[in-house]
């Protein structure tokens, strides 16, 4: 299994939950993925945002937070977790980050590097990308 | 059958969501020795099904899927193999 490439450009809260519980589960079971997180896909990991909970959720987002017997790790911490079990990389782009005038500090622990969209692709050209 | 498998690791993921039971069950597989008996425990309905599906698909042997009812939690018994 060559891997995956999956590209986060939305910073839906239920397409970030997503995300990281494929992502995580593939490199835990040794398969690589490479994630690249763009646009509102990036902004969605700023402290702030993840401290205030400050993202677009729908009612499934909103049904799995609000159920008291539901324990469910936000997309930071499952891809931070995933980091120890397993072979996957999670990528910030320069372009969003130079829009914003920021730094790698200003998003949650679990960026491997800032990549420019042609450092992506020579990491994807071998994998399965995904476009979320 | 269920009654006679004693694990070796027992895994408390109860309360906790996809993929939270199956990402504490690999980080103990990964550690264990080949023959090591493992048990998860799990309120996650959908983790009942999945955890199976990852067992077979890592090349583990599921031993047993007890449903506790009344406690409302599902005990995955699986052997890890070589």
């Amino acid at each position: 299994m060559p891997g995956y490439a999956i590209v986060l450009a939305s910073g839906k809260f239920e397409r970030l939950q997503a995300v990281a519980n494929i992502a995580s589960i593939a490199a835990a079971s040794e398969i690589p993925v490479d994630v690249f997180a763009t646009m509102d896909g990036l902004e969605a990991f700023d402290r702030d945002v993840v401290a205030g909970m400050d993202f677009e959720i729908g009612p499934v987002g909103r049904a799995m937070l609000e159920a008291e017997h539901m324990d469910m790790a936000l997309f930071s911490e499952n891809l931070a977790r995933a980091k120890e079990l397993g072979p996957i990389s999670v990528y910030a782009c320069e372009l969003s980050m130079d829009a914003l005038g920021k730094a790698l500090e200003d998003y949650e622990d679990v960026f491997d590097d800032v990549l420019g969209v042609s450092g992506f692709l020579t990491r994807a050209e071998d994998k399965q990308v995904m476009f979320v | 059958m269920s009654e006679a498998i004693q694990p070796d690791v027992t895994i408390d993921s109860r309360g906790a969501t996809c993929p939270g039971p199956l990402m504490d069950l690999i980080g103990k597989v990964k550690k264990a020795d080949a023959g090591t008996v493992l048990e998860l425990r799990t309120t996650d309905s959908s983790s009942s099904h999945d955890v199976p599906e990852w067992v077979e698909k890592a090349g583990h042997e599921l031993l047993d899927v007890v449903e506790h009812d009344e406690e409302g939690y599902w005990s995955i018994y699986i052997e890890k193999t070589e």
